[in-house]
């Protein structure tokens, strides 16, 4: 009996500790509070920019601990006359001191500049648009002469933000812009490159290991990639595409790793992390047109009869191809609903996270109690979001992974397997009914 | 809107990195790893099939000796049986044969003994005929001494004589 009664009382008394703990981090929170809540209370917490920043892409890389500082990464874009630039992205920015004319406090704030080259004499102006339709972009500028100029600013201000279409402001002057060709290796590209690398590292190492050892089982590490690979192409490639498998596993795994990489890599907060990578639709896009273009590709002739001549009561095919129609349809929305389906939980995990932490800063406003309390209530579900994210994340990409061998599978199979898939369905119908009687 | 319109950049970015990923693990990465998983399953199964077998053979062969075991204490059993009649039988044949080969010592004593009685017999009687007739003589003698005796005896004879 002792034995068992230790556990609880050793959980109590972690329990009481970390309670401690935290009564200890809110006091603290709530001392430090007020001396933010003085100075920070004639500049607003913009929640929206800050949450789509932390979301979004970016030119350079954010370093813990460090607000003006970022790791500078090559911008490459192509100018208005097909001319390629690439350059460091520190060029586009710069860090200002902004001195608060009431408490005397400076800050330093990192403000976009105008990069300026010559090239066979002519002066190329890039800058990372603030006030303009491209927002957070790299943009090319063009001055304008002073008559336009008055022109614009009288439409910009007509408006509440002071964007005009076409045009960029930058200290207080309107540039015609144009946005160029980007190819920019920016932060998502970046940690898309790390990803790959990291995946590519895991496989090979687990090459290598078979290379080496032959017949042996590897351990740890290796062995939880074994099984994770065991676990996707056992469990759903084989069951899915059977003797096919080995076709179109290259490409289902590579989905697979890829996708968890990226999305565990979204969730560390610092450098090789951090970039909201499958929480971006580009990304999902890419990896949705990928299984499309699969699809389609290897579609069998069974495959596009179903399409445009399903297998059902003649009035709905003929002469109205209602059928055909959603068919077509579905064809594109299989993977949209892969896209957005990716997209949607990534993103919705991050943004819950970045809410989560705002909150303290929203409840700054309300004095110290409130930054305590909500500091303490948002670190915790913080701590629980974040956990579930990883589990979110392991599920997303094997979502993805299932229902993209789905789809193919439902597009190679060849004629035999839809009677099976009948009389399975009619299987289970029967037995849904049986079950109803039961219930009745 | 800007979380929800593709960037090209990044679109073309991760096109290469998605293509560049795919052809290297296509090529080196996952195939190896299949096959190789593949490989060591079927050892296993094979392994797992080889060792059911031998404990098939091991038993059937456990069976098979058990079988022999039985069969030799059978022979066993059989042939102690048979050396138990067999030495009864010679045993008994051996009494057998003593018993004839001691009637016939016995009949040739007898006949022997049957021989030495007669010879005896017949020897007793010779000495007796021959001490009986030392006895007449000596006797005869005896009587014969005298003259008279003599002649009364020739006369008795011639008597006996005469009246046969």
């Amino acid at each position: 009996m002792s034995t068992t009664t230790g556990f609880p009382y050793a959980s109590i008394d972690i329990m009481k500790r970390l309670l401690y703990i935290l009564a200890v981090l809110a006091v603290a929170l709530g001392y430090s509070a007020p001396s933010y809540a003085s100075s920070g209370s004639d500049e607003e917490v913009d929640v929206k920019e800050i949450i789509f920043h932390h979301l979004g892409d970016g030119y350079g890389w954010e370093v813990p601990f460090a607000h003006v500082y970022r790791i500078p990464l090559p911008v490459i874009v192509r100018a208005e006359d097909g001319q390629w630039f690439c350059f460091s992205s520190s060029k586009l920015t710069e860090v200002e001191v902004i001195r608060n004319e009431e408490t005397g406090k400076e800050k330093e704030e990192l403000v976009p500049v105008v990069y300026e080259t010559e090239r066979s004499g002519k002066t190329y102006r890039f800058l990372i648009a603030h006030v303009s339709t491209h927002k957070n972009k790299v943009v090319e500028l063009f001055p304008i002469s002073d008559e336009e100029q008055s022109k614009v600013a009288a439409d910009a201000s007509a408006t509440t933000d002071g964007v005009v279409s076409g045009y960029a402001e930058y200290k207080g002057i309107y540039y015609r812009e144009y946005k160029p060709v980007d190819l920019s290796i920016t932060k998502n590209v970046l940690a898309l490159f790390i990803a790959a690398i990291i995946v590519t590292a895991m496989v090979m190492s687990v090459v290598r290991f078979y290379r080496k050892n032959g017949m042996k089982a590897p351990r740890k590490g290796m062995g939880f990639m074994e099984m994770l690979i065991g676990f996707i192409y056992d469990g759903v490639i084989k069951a899915t595409l059977g003797a096919k498998a080995p076709k179109y596993a290259p490409y289902l795994l590579t989905c697979f790793f890829f996708i968890l990489t990226m999305n565990l890599l979204g969730l560390i907060v610092i450098f090789p992390g951090g970039a909201n990578l499958t929480g971006n639709i580009a990304i999902t896009l890419v990896l949705a047109v990928m299984t499309f273009i699969v699809t389609n590709m290897m579609g069998t002739k069974h495959y596009w009869k179903e399409i445009f001549w399903p297998d059902v009561p003649i009035w709905l095919k003929c002469p109205l191809p209602i059928m055909q129609l959603i068919e077509v349809f579905g064809i594109f929305t299989k993977p949209a609903a892969l896209c957005v389906r990716l997209f949607a939980n990534m993103m919705g995990g991050h943004m819950v996270v970045i809410v989560l932490i705002t909150l303290i800063f929203i409840f700054a406003a309300f004095g110290a109690a409130a930054v305590g309390g909500s500091a303490v209530v948002s670190v915790l579900f913080t701590f629980f979001m974040l956990a579930l994210d990883v589990l979110v994340s392991f599920i997303q990409a094997y979502v993805f992974t299932m229902l993209s061998t789905m789809f193919i599978g439902m597009a190679v199979e060849d004629g035999h397997g839809s009677e099976h898939a009948k009389e399975e369905a009619e299987q289970i119908d029967s037995l849904e009914n049986k079950l109803e009687k039961q219930t009745k | 809107m800007e979380l929800f319109t593709p960037d090209f950049g990044l679109v073309f970015w991760m096109f290469v990195a998605f293509l560049l990923l795919f052809l290297v693990l296509g090529k080196w990465g996952w195939p190896v790893i299949v096959k190789s998983m593949n490989e060591r399953a079927d050892t296993i199964d094979k392994g797992v099939e080889y060792a059911r077998e031998a404990k098939e053979q091991l038993d059937s062969a456990r069976a098979e000796a058990e079988k022999f075991v039985t069969e030799a204490q059978k022979q066993q059993a059989e042939i102690l049986r048979d050396a138990a009649k067999m030495k009864t039988q010679i045993i008994e044949e051996a009494r057998k044969e003593a018993s004839e080969e001691a009637k016939k010592v016995m009949d040739a004593a007898k006949v022997s003994i049957e021989q030495s009685r007669k010879e005896a017999e017949l020897q007793f009687r010779n000495e007796v005929s021959r001490f009986s007739l030392e006895i007449a003589e000596k006797m005869v003698r005896n009587q014969l001494a005298s003259d008279a005796a003599q002649t009364q005896l020739v006369d008795k004879l011639l008597n006996e004589i005469e009246k046969n």
